[in-house]
């Protein structure tokens, strides 16, 4: 026989005011089965706990219903006090009379009413409970790391030197990512490169890491503990382990006025070539676009064009045939740190929705830049060794003008949201204007100044009061050529002017957006993402750096705009996560998963196209003979997530989902 | 028919197959014919009485016919889609199974009939038929006949009950299910019937009523037309099983209607299309969420 008991909590007043939790307790003590039924204020104290400690020993209880919150919140509080008192914790189940009664409802006695539905309703559920022991899976204890920049470094370099081993995949030829192309950082200015390639040179030596630069991730299997993933390596038209990375290739490519991207378009490069100077690993990579020899080949000329750079190679190392190849790593966690792209100005753009500023004249109008153009300009390692000179003609400019919000918070153009570093950044670009050009003028349009963070204020009122930036709030309307000037046309909503100003230089500061192409690994990792392509976290504040998918964790500004000490802090968050998971040898899990009923299954396998986890798989029964007598179902329970979906799509009802089989469920629904 | 009777006999003779499952005379038009010999090959016939959709032998719920061996079935090109849904869901592989498809020209409602089809006698899926040459079979015989003729029996008898109020509507299904007698003819001879143990014998307690009774038909019959929504082939032999007369075939092909018109599927003789039942496509229509 059950003997059940059931537990009511005021919540202090956020169930006491609407309902009469004495009244339901009353009602629920007659209940068939309920051998024991109280109140309290807080079931989920120390003194609430004990209360069911304490009855499941004096009264021998089969089964705890506690009628109180949501699930979400304290179904694992209860379940351990459950466990705590000797009887298993699947035998506790909660009822939600707040979210789901109190909150709700004004009208007392008919939420009362309703409150002992809903805990009639799962005590009926709970006597068909059945005790259930955790799964235990095994665990693959090595990570993958998907993202070369800062994020994925600072990830993969905490869980290495935590002893685990780490595979590192970045897209570019070199890691670093957009740090790299820094030139100096806020709130402390200290050089970018100065404190990033260390980083990246330690990474490339540690023997834990193993990087794999030039590679994308192909697709994804598994679940967490282990999954496998197949990882394409791009053909870099480089043999990796001959080349002593000398530059000789690079000296003699006469392709030598390709645009830069390492130097945002300012510098040019060669079509074989190493990014940067400081690139890790120091091995050029072809440009299949531009090559002429690869571009001869693909037209199938028969003489071969070109081939300087594989003659000038003293080890033999250009390989212009190289094809993509494919490595597949097996691993227990996965932590995304793909990062972000900047805001395109103009036209064209990448995401749906998203109009530019065409207004701004970016790409037309000489000399209005973005904001990592600047960088590069002020860089020592930029196009010009770091004197800030404008791009059409070289001269030193004598009065620029910044632009805040460029995207950012313009639901009109498609981005809402606050980009969040721009004002650290531009702040940081009139100082280092003005440390350079000391008679230079620098003036910056904003809409707010949000400098939220340590010494971040401070650093935005030395760049007005010390370095004497002019802040002017309000916006700009057009960017015009005029003569060798760029004038712009604009409005101080302080004082109500409109203006004109003849700037020689205009910085525009755009927006971060997740990267082109993030929803394609998103879905290859099963996690999800918001409308502007951000990798959501599992929960914004309690787990910030998890995802949806377990196994897989997320760091950096694929998740959302964030500067370089919150996307560090992120990362080393993730590594946490994933050194304390590989702190097991094995993994337990919840065992509320899909199981399949052998006898009566008849492998139709619509649970398998039903399965948004691939946790079906097929098992041959084979008869006394050793033949194979049927092919049917079955859940693997450390992919099983438990949503059952396979449950529904059964036609004849051989599957069963732990904890909320089809007997519970009804027993339940006949009790209302 | 020379023709379907040479190709039995040489799959008998050359031991492709150890039987052939086809139509012979019968007291009442024809009828299933299992032919094991290549001598008995002169006893098949094919003509508009072949009503009788034969992929049902095909079912593994039928284990006592797949022990005998490896069969070569006669089907039409409406059969041909039950076929596809059996592979489909992985219930016979195609290797287990040899299909002699037939060109037709339309059957008839009843396969007692004689005479030439008309828009009397012939069957309702027959009209507007788009396989009368099945496809992905092994072997295909016969020349194709002209169209079947066209009737719009059932689409008006649908149109009927569409335009009934609720309460109409169930009063009329409820006069015609009280006839049921709950013997599962339309189950037995359901070729989309695979499963080992049917839902309504299955659960604990019982979701359908398993007597006679009004409640246990709706329930059973709604059940069936559910299971049946994206893979029904239209054969009809639900319909012309049931021994107490009651309209099947109006809920099988008002279910196909909707399926088609809400996912734009219809089953088809093609295994590698997936149905709409086991399958997500972002495009869905989703308007019922709302």
């Amino acid at each position: 026989m059950a003997r059940i008991g059931v537990f009511v909590c005021h919540c202090g007043e956020n169930i006491g005011r609407t309902v009469d939790c004495e009244a339901v307790a009353n009602a629920c003590g007659e209940l068939p089965g309920v051998v024991h039924a109280v109140d309290y204020k807080y079931m989920c104290s120390d003194p609430g706990q004990n209360l069911i400690k304490e009855a499941i020993a004096e009264k021998n209880l089969t089964g705890v219903v506690v009628a109180a919150c949501s699930p979400h919140m304290h179904e694992k509080t209860f379940r351990k006090a459950t466990e705590g008192a000797g009887l298993n914790p699947y035998l506790c189940e909660m009822t939600n009379i707040r979210e789901q009664c109190s909150w709700i409802h004004e009208d007392r006695d008919a939420a009362t009413a309703k409150a002992i539905d809903l805990t009639r309703f799962i005590s009926e559920k709970i006597k068909r409970n059945s005790p259930l022991a955790p799964i235990s899976i095994s665990l693959e204890r090595r990570a993958l790391v998907i993202g070369g920049g800062i994020s994925g470094l600072q990830a993969a370099l905490d869980m290495a030197d935590g002893g685990r081993e780490v595979v590192l995949v970045e897209k570019q030829p070199s890691i670093g990512g957009h740090m790299s192309r820094l030139s100096e950082t806020f709130p402390t200015l200290d050089c970018s490169q100065c404190i990033l390639t260390p980083r990246m040179v330690e990474v490339h030596q540690h023997p834990r890491i193993k990087l794999l630069t030039y590679s994308e991730i192909e697709s994804v299997d598994g679940y967490i503990g282990n999954f496998s993933v197949k990882i394409r390596k791009k053909a870099r038209g480089v043999d990796e382990t001959r080349c002593n990375g000398c530059g000789e290739c690079q000296s003699v490519c006469p392709m030598k006025k390709i645009p830069s991207e390492f130097d945002a378009g300012l510098g040019n490069r060669t079509a074989i070539y190493v990014p940067f100077p400081q690139a890790v690993p120091n091995i050029p990579v072809i440009d299949r676009e531009n090559c002429l020899r690869i571009k001869g080949m693909q037209k199938k000329k028969a003489k071969a064009a070109c081939g300087r750079c594989a003659e000038a190679c003293g080890r033999d190392a250009i390989d212009f045939e190289q094809e993509d190849t494919f490595v597949t790593e097996k691993v227990g966690a996965i932590v995304v740190a793909t990062g972000y792209q900047l805001y395109s100005i103009g036209k064209e753009q990448t995401r749906k929705g998203i109009t530019g500023y065409g207004e701004y004249g970016y790409g037309t109008v000489p000399d209005v830049i973005d904001g990592m153009q600047f960088e590069r300009i002020a860089s020592a390692s930029g196009p010009s060794g770091g004197e800030i000179v404008r791009p059409s003609d070289g001269k030193v400019p004598k009065r620029v003008v910044f632009l805040q919000c460029i995207g950012s918070r313009e639901p009109s153009k498609g981005i809402e949201y606050c980009s969040k570093l721009c004002c650290m950044y531009v702040a940081k670009h009139t100082m280092l204007y003005r440390h350079k050009v000391h008679d230079g003028e620098a003036i910056v349009f904003y809409m707010d100044i949000r400098a939220g963070g340590k010494g971040y204020d401070e650093f935005v009122r030395r760049a007005i009061e010390e370095d004497g930036a002019k802040y002017i709030r309000g916006r700009v309307s057009s960017i015009q050529r005029e003569g060798e000037k760029v004038r712009l046309t604009g409005f101080d909503t302080l004082s109500g002017e409109q203006m004109e100003i003849d700037a020689d230089m205009v910085v525009l500061a755009t927006a971060m957006q997740a990267q082109p192409g993030i929803e394609s690994l998103a879905q290859k990792l099963s996690v999800s993402y918001d409308g502007h392509g951000f990798i959501n976290e599992a929960h914004p504040k309690l787990r910030p750096v998890d995802t949806n998918t377990a196994g897989v964790f997320v760091a950096g500004a694929c998740q959302a705009p964030r500067d370089i000490p919150d996307s560090v802090a992120m990362a080393s968050a993730t590594a946490s996560k994933v050194l304390g998971m590989f702190s097991k040898e094995r993994l337990e899990r919840e065992p509320t998963v899909a199981g399949v009923d052998k006898v009566t299954c008849s492998g139709c396998f619509h649970c398998e196209r039903a399965c948004p986890y691939g946790a079906v798989e097929r098992y041959e029964v084979l008869n006394r003979s050793g033949e194979v007598e049927k092919v049917i179902a079955e859940v693997n329970e450390g992919v099983c997530q438990g949503c059952g979906s396979c449950q529904v799509a059964c036609p004849s009802k051989s599957i069963e989902l732990e904890g909320f089989t089809d007997a519970q469920i009804f027993a339940a629904i006949n009790a209302l | 028919m020379r023709e379907l009777q040479e190709l039995s006999s040489k799959l008998l003779s050359e031991g492709d197959v150890s039987v052939v499952i086809g139509y012979e005379e019968g007291p009442r038009g024809v009828r299933p014919a299992f032919i094991r010999t290549p001598e008995e090959t002169n006893r098949l016939v094919f003509d508009h009485r072949a009503v009788q959709n034969l992929a049902v032998y095909l079912s593994p719920r039928r284990a006592h016919l797949r022990k005998r061996g490896r069969p070569a079935v006669v089907i039409k090109g409406c059969d041909a889609r039950a076929v596809a849904g059996l592979l489909r869901e992985s219930q016979i592989s195609r290797d287990d199974v040899v299909l002699i498809g037939v060109r037709c020209g339309g059957v008839y409602r009843d396969p007692e009939s004689n005479g030439p089809l008309s828009e009397e006698n012939v069957a309702d899926r027959c009209t507007g038929c788009d396989l009368r040459e099945p496809g992905h079979v092994d072997h295909l015989v016969g020349e194709l006949p002209s169209e079947p003729p066209a009737t719009d029996r059932r689409k008006s008898r649908i149109a009927g009950i569409e335009a009934m109020s609720p309460e109409e509507r169930f009063d009329f299904w409820s006069s015609e299910l009280e006839r049921c007698i709950r013997c599962h003819a339309c189950r037995e001879v359901c070729p989309m019937c695979v499963c080992e143990r049917c839902v309504c014998e299955k659960t604990d307690p019982s979701w359908v009523e398993s007597s006679p009774h009004l409640r246990g038909a709706l329930a059973w019959q709604i059940t069936h037309a559910l299971h049946l929504a994206g893979r029904c082939s239209d054969c009809g032999e639900c319909e012309r099983a049931c021994p107490a007369g009651i309209p099947l075939s109006l809920i099988k092909g008002k279910v196909n209607q909707v399926v088609e018109d809400r996912f734009d599927y219809r089953a088809g003789d093609d295994p590698d299309v997936p149905s709409p039942l086991g399958d997500f496509r972002l495009e869905d229509d989703q308007e019922f969420i709302k």
